[in-house]
């Protein structure tokens, strides 16, 4: 007897759905758009996201932002603002609309990051060396002699392979006529390559039929490149070296990323108190079995407090006598004390001379126009143009302490005017990009929003550069501050081969 | 492994263990109180007397009513024993050992605190408190089944063991020790409610079923004591979780002293006749037992979290 058929109830028979996305009001304007291009049409590389997009309601995509916000939410996917005394944790913001790079395009960008970095190593280990640089006058000894990230502790190290720096973030904008450009580069302890891991992880979640539309480059090997990278350090010749990542604690703003990295190596998580230094100049880690050697730091703890016995004493965060052990070669430290002094917003500008010295290249991804205050010429032309530059302070991060010029007020601009006089040395300024947008959603319509992107790239026996980055992208409209601690939110960042669709 | 990051594991069991069994204590009363009459119905303030908390609660404003009482069980964040505040303490040590923790046991316990947070300053109504109080439970199991499951067994797990069982076994004396006081006080032997008490006694610690399967007879006090202390096959039984404790620590290295400790409470656990433990010789003994599970924390944390002389 045949087996009667499972009774399965008719299909809904649905009316198409009405307000489908509306692209007719999406004007960047002046600026270039990374998904939109020329006459509203879609760039060769973005077809499979727009075609997508312009079949959806807008409910739809705000009901999958929402479930995107509540992913993280219970993924416990946050960033810490230090806000009037206080820590707050807050949701990682991410906008579910992707950012797209075409493959052809990125594999340039790949290999300029690589020789950045490459030229950047060798310069720090050549200013701790023999300064030759200096002595063939390509760089200003002045300049490395007023940098406080310069540290005189450093003079003489070798670390392996001569890379000082081997976790390091740069930020790249595109300006209007499409050419990119790098803003600047983070050697010290460059943080959000988790967000970008866990961007990914809930694209995947809430988009998922948005991947089969584009052959797209997966970013998840990024811990155990880095795993890799750090083993190749360790200054013991064990076939399993110790490595830990050290934190400053729960209390710092990045600390889950510290836990996130240290959990997807499979490594230790290690607070300052946890390490000792025996008296054989060795780092050793309090664990339930007595203390067990450590090999290789990567450590997300600025220089100042690494070592109270040789940095600031007061430091509860550090561990006595790391740096001496350092020193003597026992351990590792990534990144190594003293990288920072290539990341200072004034050795930036020298950065095309400094690939051009080590490497004999050009570079391959040009600077931003800069002006060094420090320059009687280029103070002036700062000082009369302050309206349409943006000027940094040489030694800060995460947006602080920056004057935009086309949002600043006439007061702002004149605060600005008085501490570059009183101080040139400590600022630099660049005329203001017109970054790059990308369609973003806010709340219930698309709109253009500005952005940048930050790849990381590894560097120890050998490179890595993260398929695309951690985009960025400012939420308020017209701001140029993508800074997650100043309002700023994300994208996921794929990097689309166009000849595999 | 990290002598910190241990401590924060073992932690994590402990308040784990403490939300859930908070948890089923107040639902169990909710129950018994449903099912008993006025004049003999234990009152919601045997609850503080569990947890230890009869003190601290008299010295805030608010009567001690049933929905005062159970906001400061389960909402208070003040009250460190509150179910909240074990949720706090378990998301908070969990957090702060994610490298070592399976990433999806986080994200239950992140959202199971969210959604008790999100319901902590509000009252708890009868018509909610099955479904809100399951949930608790019920999530809890689940996290320590997603440990069990998917965690290698190996020192940071057996932390997480050695809390839940110390946990368990505390919470087990607390909850014979306050219905034992209950029963003496409010009924003599012959109450017809009798009988259901011991029964919610057994409840409150998901025995009831088990003791039945287990002990085939009526329920009478030197039985259910024998079942809750010595039983050897219940999981809630004290004998038991001394058991379990014993096995994670031989998995641990050093552990020598802190087995001999355990071992001694063992022993004489396990030596006692249970048909003398009645009135004030049970609420002594029980006392006494407490003194010893607080001797055994003391043992792991001088062995494996604060070494002395390493």
């Amino acid at each position: 007897m045949a087996q009667a058929k499972i009774q399965s109830p008719q299909p809904y028979s649905r009316a198409r759905p009405r307000s489908t996305v509306d692209w007719s009001g999406y004007d960047p304007g002046e600026f270039y758009d990374e998904i939109i291009g020329k006459g509203g049409r879609a760039r060769p590389a973005t077809r499979g996201l727009v075609e997508f997009l312009r079949k959806q309601t807008i409910k739809h995509l705000v009901s999958r932002q929402q479930a995107a916000d509540l992913a993280i939410q219970e993924m416990g996917i946050t960033f810490t603002v230090y806000s009037e005394g206080q820590n707050i944790d807050r949701s990682w913001p991410l906008d579910i609309i992707p950012r797209i790079i075409p493959l052809q395009e990125w594999q340039v960008l790949e290999r300029g990051l690589v020789q950045r970095l490459t030229a950047l190593n060798m310069f720090i280990d050549d200013i701790y060396n023999k300064q030759q640089i200096l002595k063939d006058k390509v760089l200003p000894r002045e300049i490395i002699d007023s940098s406080p990230e310069f540290l005189k502790e450093c003079v003489g190290a070798k670390p392996r392979y001569g890379v000082w720096s081997h976790i390091c973030g740069s930020d790249l904008v595109r300006d209007s006529d499409g050419t990119v450009y790098v803003l600047e580069d983070n050697l010290r302890v460059p943080s959000g390559v988790s967000y970008m891991l866990e961007n990914r992880a809930i694209s995947k979640r809430v988009l998922p039929q948005l991947f089969d539309r584009s052959s797209i480059q997966p970013v998840a090997d990024y811990p155990s490149q880095l795993f890799d990278m750090l083993a190749s350090l360790s200054p013991r010749a064990v076939k399993h070296p110790e490595i830990v990542v050290m934190t400053p604690g729960v209390f710092n703003s990045a600390y889950f990323e510290h836990a996130y990295l240290a959990q997807r190596m499979g490594v230790e998580l290690v607070e300052g108190a946890d390490l000792v230094v025996g008296s054989d100049d060795k780092v050793y880690m309090k664990t339930i079995r007595g203390l067990a050697q450590v090999d290789v730091i990567y450590r997300r703890i600025n220089d100042d407090y690494l070592d109270p016995e040789v940095f600031r004493p007061e430091s509860a965060l550090g561990t006595p006598g790391l740096f001496r052990a350092w020193r003597k070669g026992n351990v590792a430290l990534a990144n190594a004390p003293g990288a920072g002094v290539a990341d200072d917003k004034v050795i930036y500008t020298f950065v095309p001379a400094i690939i051009k010295y080590y490497l004999d290249q050009d570079p391959i991804i040009p600077n931003v126009p800069s002006y060094l205050c420090v320059n009687e010429k280029d103070r002036k032309y700062v000082l009369e143009n302050l309206a349409t530059m943006v000027v940094k302070p040489a030694n800060e991060s995460g947006g602080y302490g920056m004057l935009v010029g086309p949002a600043s007020t006439k007061k702002e601009r004149d605060t600005f005017a008085g501490l570059i006089l009183k101080n040139p040395r400590n600022y630099m300024a660049q005329p203001a990009l017109k970054l790059s947008t990308a369609p973003t959603l806010c709340g219930n319509t698309i709109e253009p929003r500005h952005l940048d992107l930050r790849p990381f790239i590894l560097q120890g026996k050998n490179h890595y550069v993260t398929p695309g980055g951690l985009t960025r992208v400012a939420l308020r409209k017209g701001s140029l501050v993508v800074n997650s601690s100043q309002g700023g939110g994300s994208k996921d960042t794929w990097i689309v081969d166009t000849k595999a669709q | 492994m990290l002598a910190r990051t241990a401590e924060r594991a073992y932690w994590l069991g402990r308040f784990l263990e403490r939300a859930e069994n908070t948890a089923r204590l107040i639902l169990v009363r909710h129950n018994a109180i449903l099912d008993l009459p006025k004049e003999v119905q234990p009152g919601w303030d045997l609850l503080l007397q569990v947890l230890g908390a009869e003190q601290d609660f008299a010295s805030r404003p608010g009567v001690a009513n049933e929905k005062n009482i159970i906001s400061y069980v389960f909402g208070e964040r003040e009250n460190p024993s509150s179910i909240i505040s074990s949720l706090t303490g378990a998301r908070e040590n969990i957090r702060t050992t994610r490298e070592i923790m399976p990433s999806e046991t986080w994200e239950r316990i992140n959202s199971l605190y969210l959604s008790v947070a999100r319901r902590s300053n509000k009252d708890l109504p009868r018509s909610m408190r099955h479904s809100v109080l399951n949930n608790i439970i019920q999530s809890c199991q689940q996290i320590t089944g997603m440990l069990s499951g998917t965690m290698n067994q190996d020192a940071p797990y057996q932390f997480i063991r050695l809390g839940r069982n110390l946990e368990r076994a505390d919470m087990s004396t607390r909850i014979i020790d306050a219905a034992s006081a209950g029963l003496m006080g409010k009924m003599d032997d012959i109450s017809p409610y009798r009988n259901v008490l011991w029964i919610s006694v057994l409840q409150s610690l998901s025995a009831y079923q088990m003791y039945r399967l287990n002990v085939r007879s009526n329920v009478k006090s030197r039985d259910v004591l024998q079942f809750l202390f010595q039983s050897s096959v219940f999981p809630r039984s004290v004998v038991h979780c001394l058991r379990e404790i014993e096995s994670s620590m031989r998995l641990l290295p050093e552990h020598k002293g802190a087995l001999a400790v355990v071992g001694s409470v063992h022993q004489k656990l396990a030596a006692t006749d249970c048909g003398e433990l009645v009135g004030v010789a049970l609420h002594e003994y029980i006392d006494d037992l407490q003194l010893e599970l607080v001797h055994v924390h003391n043992a792991i944390v001088g062995t494996w979290f604060h070494p002395v002389g390493k």
